[in-house]
């Protein structure tokens, strides 16, 4: 298995209590107002929320110190977005695993039976209908109907498969933005397939909530389909997938004959190339929210394995090295290029983005089954976009997008949303 | 044992339902508590309740309840150290973390007035917006700015030109353990915060005194605390990946350097030289491992250090900030410490002099952000001896005795080879003071370097007390009577003193004694 718990032991029991993990990189602070990084103790409060009182938990959980999983402790566990801003932060002292003895403790509790009833119908959803929106499977393909795009489950072979993912496929308020992707995609050339109704999940949520068995059948699925196809790239639109396949897949130890790509990276490219020219200008002053997932939750992930040595007395040295993620790998660059060259914009940064992003709160089946913590966190990115006098939001994750729009929804904000392919399909 | 249900609705009544809990998730999370820890990483005592107050008003409900009920209460800020916690059975735990508003920042009249929970960086970002800036203590800029003023300590290098956190306490809202509320300084003649000692009344000695009450004597809840003139951009731009931010720009009239000296007699009187002329931004004494570990880590580390390269240039060292107002001054101080240089034998080293090195001492020295790469990185467990408030003759005598015993414990294997000589602070207030850390890094995991480590200590406090070298402040593990029990009959029996402070702010003693001390009688405990 991918997680366990005891292998993250070593981190969690070394953490030295610095709350470093509760704010952005103490040199990138700029304000008092937007100062907090992690939703979950900025939302709860108590200690428990935090990276390290996470951690703390894990601890107490391997070494069982904690008589029972209650439903207080589950909520502890869940409330958290997984969105690994406190990991990005504990990196920049130390080097200690936060988010994926986050991920470890979760799949314990999963592999003791211990879940939310929430998530246990997402997971059902998932192995009943591929997919984690309680949707049926057969619908998959719907959102492509009319594009005259290759059908891979029909047979036949491309060099670029198109995953639109869970959301962009169910949400009739965001497929036209997959519908673009692909109408871009073709309209540059690309020889360009999808797999229709044989789409599935790319099983993120189900790792991050810690089912493990169900994210590995899905993802090793997804390899063999991909590889099956012929493809060299794999072009998703969706952060969540965008992550997962980078960061998590390659540790499955299949061999992946495709390069995974981000629309925003294939897109900065065909422009680039100018296969794609954007001429129309959109004279409005955006702001753009970098997904976690797309971001410093993307860099491939390497576990430690070695052992820990005593030299200079007590100090301890790996062997073999670590190699530390702290986020910096991230796909920051693509997305902010295209929304630079599309006339007549202009993009203002927020105060915590690339690896010290603020996360829109939708993560780690956030938005499905605690919709309340998710606008709270979506209206606090509002509100930072608003303080630097955007006109709109701009990211590139339907998660983000579908979260933002109804926390805006929700308080009257005048903010737009826009997918950073809505903003380049308007440009042409 | 646990709260009795009604006075669990009392203080629910209090703080509303979503800022209690008993739950043994939160309250176990509480318990992971490494540092000051004698034994891994967890506290013996769990609180039987969190409590998140909002306000000084809610902060009062509270003390009175546990008045009314003979409950012990304990507040912390930002919870760092075991000596957050209470140290008794049946008590309650107030996290201030919601009390964390920069309630005012006085242009003018240079203060910021402060909640429990704002740490240094949040205060230093908003100051600097204002042509201002803040002490930043020696622990870093993610701890809180009124614990340390009001309670803690309060050391840090930058001290040499911003003073160090108990002086630069002005006006305080303080909320006695019987729940009466105190205001101090021009506060309490409803003259506003500019002042900590009138025309209001002055107790600064009696609230914290030399080294603080440690949360012993109730709860600050306010607190307005000096700021200092800035010269530089009201934001200071990044660049660089983490973990390595660095300034984006460099600053105008600012120069950092790290020296060495022949012998650690020869930086003492540099030290005093440097007090005496009044210039400099900051002084740290700064060793081989303390630098090395800022600047590596891993094998890198290991190797650097097994190479000798860096106990060769910075062999009895500090580093040195001279942040001028204009360029005549820079050249000033310059002048002045290349004079200085000169009569005591110091050199600058030449690690400290490229472009990459000057970027990252400088975010460092101003964002104080980087201190656990040094001190709890390479071997997870860590604290501090020696260390008491005096001269700079004093700083020097504890770092050699500091020195001399690591070896010892250094051969025995059980405590992280640093060259004995790790020793961190020095000059505050230009030279009126000074103070020093022996900084000492163990493995609190492993039984043989854990109990190695604390006999260090213990070996060290026996040290101060046959040499005279006064007593540690900031050894947290052994904070309370571990330290006044010690050290006050040989010190003027000043924990009588203390004694009677609690006694009279605390009839009841209901606000946790176990960092401070007990009113009881000495033989009695």
């Amino acid at each position: 298995m991918l997680l366990e718990l005891n292998d993250y032991v070593g981190d969690m029991k070394r953490c030295a209590r610095c709350s470093i993990c509760k704010w952005p990189p103490l040199a990138v602070m700029k304000s008092w107002r937007f100062s907090q990084n992690c939703p979950s103790i900025a939302r709860y409060n108590f200690y428990a929320y935090s990276g390290g009182g996470r951690m703390a938990l894990g601890l107490a959980l391997a070494e069982g110190k904690l008589d029972d999983v209650t439903d207080e402790l589950l909520n502890i566990v869940y409330r958290c977005t997984a969105c690994g801003a406190c990991d990005s932060s504990c990196k920049y002292n130390s080097e200690l695993e936060v988010l994926w003895s986050i991920y470890s403790t979760r799949a314990h509790l999963v592999s003791m039976g211990n879940f939310l009833p929430e998530h246990f119908m997402i997971i059902e959803s998932l192995r009943k209908e591929d997919n984690t929106l309680m949707q049926p499977k057969a619908d998959r393909a719907k959102w492509a109907e009319g594009l005259n795009i290759r059908d891979l489950s029909q047979g036949g072979q491309a060099e670029v498969i198109y995953h639109a993912g869970c959301l962009y496929c169910y949400d009739p308020d965001l497929s036209s933005i997959a519908r673009d992707a692909v109408t871009l995609l073709k309209q540059a050339g690309i020889d360009l397939g999808i797999m229709g109704s044989n789409e599935a999940c790319c099983g993120s949520m189900a790792f991050q909530l810690g089912f493990q068995g169900e994210f590995i059948k899905f993802a090793e699925s997804n390899i063999d389909d991909w590889n099956a196809a012929g493809a060299k790239r794999v072009v998703t639109s969706c952060a969540c997938g965008f992550g997962i396949m980078k960061a998590v897949y390659p540790l499955l130890g299949k061999e992946m004959k495709f390069e995974v790509l981000h629309i925003t990276q294939i897109l900065d490219e065909l422009i680039k190339e100018g296969k794609l020219q954007l001429s129309k200008s959109i004279p409005t002053r955006v702001t753009y929210h970098d997904p976690c997932n797309l971001g410093r939750n993307s860099e491939e992930y390497v576990p430690w394995k070695g052992v820990e040595k005593k030299v200079l007395g007590q100090f301890i040295l790996r062997e073999p090295e670590k190699v530390v993620h702290r986020g910096w790998e991230g796909v920051y660059e693509p997305p902010r290029d295209i929304i630079r060259r599309v006339p007549g914009i202009e993009l203002v940064e927020m105060e915590r983005i690339r690896e010290y992003s603020w996360c829109c709160g939708a993560g780690s089946g956030v938005k499905l089954s605690m919709d309340d913590f998710a606008l709270w966190t979506a209206s606090e990115r509002i509100k930072e976009a608003e303080s630097v006098a955007a006109e709109a939001i701009v990211t590139a994750c339907p998660w983000c997008e579908r979260n933002f729009k109804d926390a805006i929804a929700q308080s009257g904000d005048h903010l737009m949303v826009y997918d950073v392919v809505e903003l380049v399909k308007q440009a042409l | 044992m646990s709260l009795d249900k009604k006075v669990y609705k009392s203080f629910e009544s209090v703080v509303g339902p979503e800022n209690i809990s008993d739950a043994p998730a939160v309250l176990r999370s509480y318990m992971y508590q490494p540092f000051g820890n004698n034994k891994g990483v967890w506290a013996d005592i769990s609180p039987e309740a969190v409590l998140m107050p909002a306000s000084t008003e809610e902060v009062v409900a509270i003390a009175k309840i546990c008045n009314r009920h003979h409950i012990v209460f304990k507040a912390m800020s930002t919870g760092w150290g075991i000596h957050n916690l209470p140290g008794v059975e049946g008590a309650v735990l107030m996290d201030l973390r919601r009390m964390n508003r920069i309630l005012e920042i006085d242009e003018k009249n240079m203060f910021a007035v402060v909640e429990p929970h704002v740490i240094c960086m949040q205060l230093q970002v908003e100051a600097m917006k204002k042509g201002l800036n803040c002490h930043i203590i020696g622990a870093g800029s993610n701890t809180s700015v009124l614990a340390s003023a009001t309670s803690v300590a309060g050391y840090g290098p930058d001290g040499l030109s911003m003073g160090h956190s108990g002086r630069n306490l002005l006006g305080v809202e303080w909320v006695l353990p019987t729940g009466e509320v105190l205001k101090l300084g021009s506060l309490g003649a409803d003259a506003g915060w500019f002042c900590g000692d009138g025309p209001g009344p002055s107790m600064r000695g009696i609230m914290r005194g030399w080294e603080g009450a440690w949360g012993g004597l109730g709860v600050f809840t306010k607190c307005a605390v000096k700021l200092f003139h800035w010269n530089g951009p009201s934001e200071l731009e990044m660049k660089n990946a983490p973990p390595n931010y660095v300034l984006k720009e460099p600053l105008q009239f600012f120069k950092a350097s790290l020296f060495s000296f022949p012998s650690l007699d020869q930086l003492a009187e540099a030290a005093y030289k440097l007090g005496e002329s009044e210039i400099g931004y900051f002084i740290c004494r700064l060793t081989p491992a303390f630098v090395g570990l800022q600047m590596t880590s891993g094998k890198n580390y290991v190797d650097m250090w097994q190479s000798g390269m860096m106990q060769q240039v910075l062999k009895y060292g500090f580093l040195f900030v001279i942040f001028a107002n204009s360029e005549r001054e820079f050249d000033y101080q310059q002048k002045v410490l290349a004079q200085i240089l000169e009569e005591t034998g110091g050199q600058a080293s030449p690690i400290s002099e490229t472009k990459e090195m000057q970027e990252q001492i400088a975010t460092t020295v101003l964002k104080v952000d980087a201190v656990v790469r040094s001190c709890f990185r390479s071997a997870g467990g860590f604290n501090t001896s020696f260390g008491a408030m005096d001269t700079v003759d004093l700083a020097i005598n504890q770092i050699k005795a500091g020195a001399g015993l690591k070896e010892k414990y250094i051969k025995r294997g059980v405590i992280m080879d640093d060259g004995g000589d790790n020793s961190a602070t020095l000059l505050f207030e230009q030279g009126h003071l000074a103070y020093t850390e022996v900084l000492v890094m163990y493995d609190h995991h492993d039984g043989e370097s854990a109990q190695g480590a604390f006999e260090y200590l213990a070996e060290s406090n026996e040290i101060c007390l046959k040499q005279g070298l006064g007593p540690p402040i900031f050894q947290i593990s052994q904070v309370g009577m571990g330290k006044h029990g010690v050290f006050g009959p040989v010190c003027f029996n000043y924990d009588a003193w203390l004694r009677e402070i609690k006694k009279e702010l605390d009839p009841n003693n209901v606000c946790d004694p176990t960092a401070y001390i007990s009113p009881e009688e000495r033989e009695r405990e």
